[in-house]
């Protein structure tokens, strides 16, 4: 049911978030440095460049959209009962990209007007995301005021980031854009999206992908927790009572 | 230096971690508390997943309290007679409050349960425990202050199955260890604490035991208790992250020992003032945080 609900939501967002026609196309190439991240333990955020080439003129635009593994994100709403500020109301976004950050040569409405962009699928408000109520059954809830919100919520820990990122386009040829990531990132796929804008209009698309899983020690310890669960709150356990026995024999020495 | 940590999926600064461990670790010798109810809310305050700091913190509180019953053992101050019982009222209760915990999440309560309970329960001994030791406080500083009576003799003196604690020095019904056992047990699977800030004024105050065993005993308990939600958590959630509950420990050890050495220079009425404001403190900022109007209405949680 969840999977045939899924498939449907992708079905529309295809439907909906319409690629650029190829006859207008000029040409358009885009590349990571590196396409695959492992987060092992030392992991904290990472950047990566994003470069390519453009068959571009004076006065073009390019707009880069990294969008993460799509996630049900729950959203809860606070109000007063009874003198304590307690969640009345929780409903789920399906399938919301876990991470979306926009960066652009200029900002995003001297590149576009709003209809391009919503056409397009350009910003949170474009996604065309749908809302359920809690436990995911009813009808869908008209979420348009609430996605500011979530916007917000997700801008705060870093992985919806708020502010538009820079691409520089030297010689309408040659752009690069820096990509940050954060160290809260969810592992999985993630799709990169390359626009090229001419007098308002996308006349170019390509699209490059990242991967992101988890590396070396970090992932040992989370498969084990999650393929031998018993054993690892048994060793967990043993871990700890040798822990508390060795330090309190450690002290007793001195 | 940051570490990424595998089940919390977050990075966190490796001083910040073993920092939190050893000042809760102190507090946990100092006074015979497990800490949960101060480690839960600070883990949670640097962004680990609320699941993932109850279960972690289960974890490590199995190592501050046997580093702890350790060195109380050294010194004859567990009550393994005493703690046995408590022990099995504690099982019982804490499988009842898995129990109600199930009931009151498909009520789609539970976090507001967690919180009441929390200002409640902290409000409550916060405040008996801080009268009755300012009370002792003052008496010994009267000249001529007479010895008091260990304790009182009333109803509860009269109940069935009277067993002897030799090192309580009590004589009295194993009903009533085993009912406070299933009470602190109730609350323990409810809130995601160990229980001793409740069980050790229970102990207290309750069953009149000497203020010298009440915290060995309380640790005695607390290992079982808290490996055990370790265990559950682990097969039933996989939210105990090894990593962080291997360097919280690491302070925690430490911050023990040296909690009580630093409890053995203080006089046990100082301790339980001591105590007292702590859990007081958190009950204010927890009521607080319910009382006063949050800067955002809305919150996110991503959903697995």
């Amino acid at each position: 049911m969840t999977r045939l609900f899924g498939l449907i939501i992708s079905l529309i967002a295809a439907s909906v978030l319409t690629t650029v026609p190829s006859a207008a196309s000029s040409r358009l190439v885009a590349d990571l440095s590196n396409k695959s991240i492992a987060i092992t333990t030392g992991f904290h955020g990472t950047e990566l460049l994003l470069f390519g080439a453009v068959d571009g003129r004076a006065g073009d635009d390019i707009i880069v959209i990294v969008t993460g593994p799509p996630t049900d994100i729950a959203q809860r709403r606070k109000d007063n009962r009874a003198g304590i500020w307690v969640n009345v109301e929780t409903n789920i976004w399906k399938q919301a990209p876990s991470f979306y950050n926009i960066l652009a040569t200029r900002p995003l409405d001297k590149i576009a007007s709003i209809e391009m962009r919503k056409q397009l699928g350009i910003g949170p408000a474009h996604l065309g995301l749908t809302m359920l109520p809690e436990g995911g059954t009813g009808p869908a809830i008209d979420g348009n005021r609430f996605i500011e919100a979530l916007a917000g919520n997700m801008g705060s820990i870093h992985l919806w980031p708020a502010q538009t990122g820079t691409v520089s386009l030297a010689q309408d040829a040659l752009f690069r854009a820096t990509l940050d990531l954060p160290a809260n990132i969810v592992t999985g796929d993630y799709n990169i999206r390359v626009l090229h804008f001419r007098d308002g209009m996308a006349i170019s698309e390509d699209r490059t992908r990242l991967n992101i899983e988890k590396g070396g020690l970090t992932a040992d310890i989370y498969n084990l927790a999650h393929d031998y669960s018993a054993l690892y709150g048994i060793f967990a356990i043993a871990f700890a009572v040798a822990a508390g026995w060795l330090a309190a024999a450690a002290f007793r020495r001195n | 230096m940051y570490i990424y940590l595998p089940i919390a999926e977050i990075s966190m600064h490796i001083g910040i971690i073993i920092g939190l461990g050893g000042g809760v670790g102190f507090l946990s010798g100092l006074f015979g508390v497990g800490g949960g109810f101060l480690m839960t809310p600070l883990l949670i305050f640097f962004g680990v997943p609320s699941p993932v700091a109850v279960a972690t913190e289960a974890n490590q509180i199995v190592a501050s309290s046997v580093s702890g019953v350790l060195a109380h053992m050294r010194r004859g101050n567990v009550d393994f007679k005493m703690g046995t019982i408590l022990l099995i009222g504690g099982v019982i209760g804490s499988s009842l409050g898995v129990w109600l915990f199930a009931f009151l999440r498909e009520l789609g309560q539970i976090d507001l349960v967690i919180k009441l309970c929390y200002v409640v329960f902290l409000g409550i001994i916060g405040s008996l425990m801080l009268t009755e030791s300012v009370r002792a406080i003052l008496r010994t500083r009267r000249p001529g202050a007479r010895r008091v009576k260990l304790h009182q003799h009333n109803w509860m003196h009269g109940l069935p199955f009277k067993m002897r604690f030799r090192r309580s020095k009590l004589y009295i019904s194993a009903l009533l260890p085993l009912a406070i056992g299933a009470f602190v047990g109730i609350l323990s699977a409810i809130m995601g604490v160990g229980g001793g800030f409740i069980m050790v004024p229970a102990m207290i105050y309750l069953l009149g035991m000497p203020t010298s065993v009440v915290v060995g005993t309380s640790l005695f308990q607390i290992i079982f208790v808290t490996a055990n939600v370790t265990f559950l958590q682990s097969v039933q959630t996989q939210t105990v992250d090894f990593m962080l509950a291997g360097l919280l420990l690491f302070g925690g050890v430490i911050g023990a020992q040296f909690g009580t050495r630093a409890g053995a220079l203080l006089r046990g009425e100082q301790l339980r003032g001591l105590l007292a404001i702590l859990v007081l403190l958190v009950c204010v900022k927890l009521g607080y945080d319910l009382a006063v109007r949050p800067d955002d209405l809305f919150s996110v949680e991503l959903l697995k």
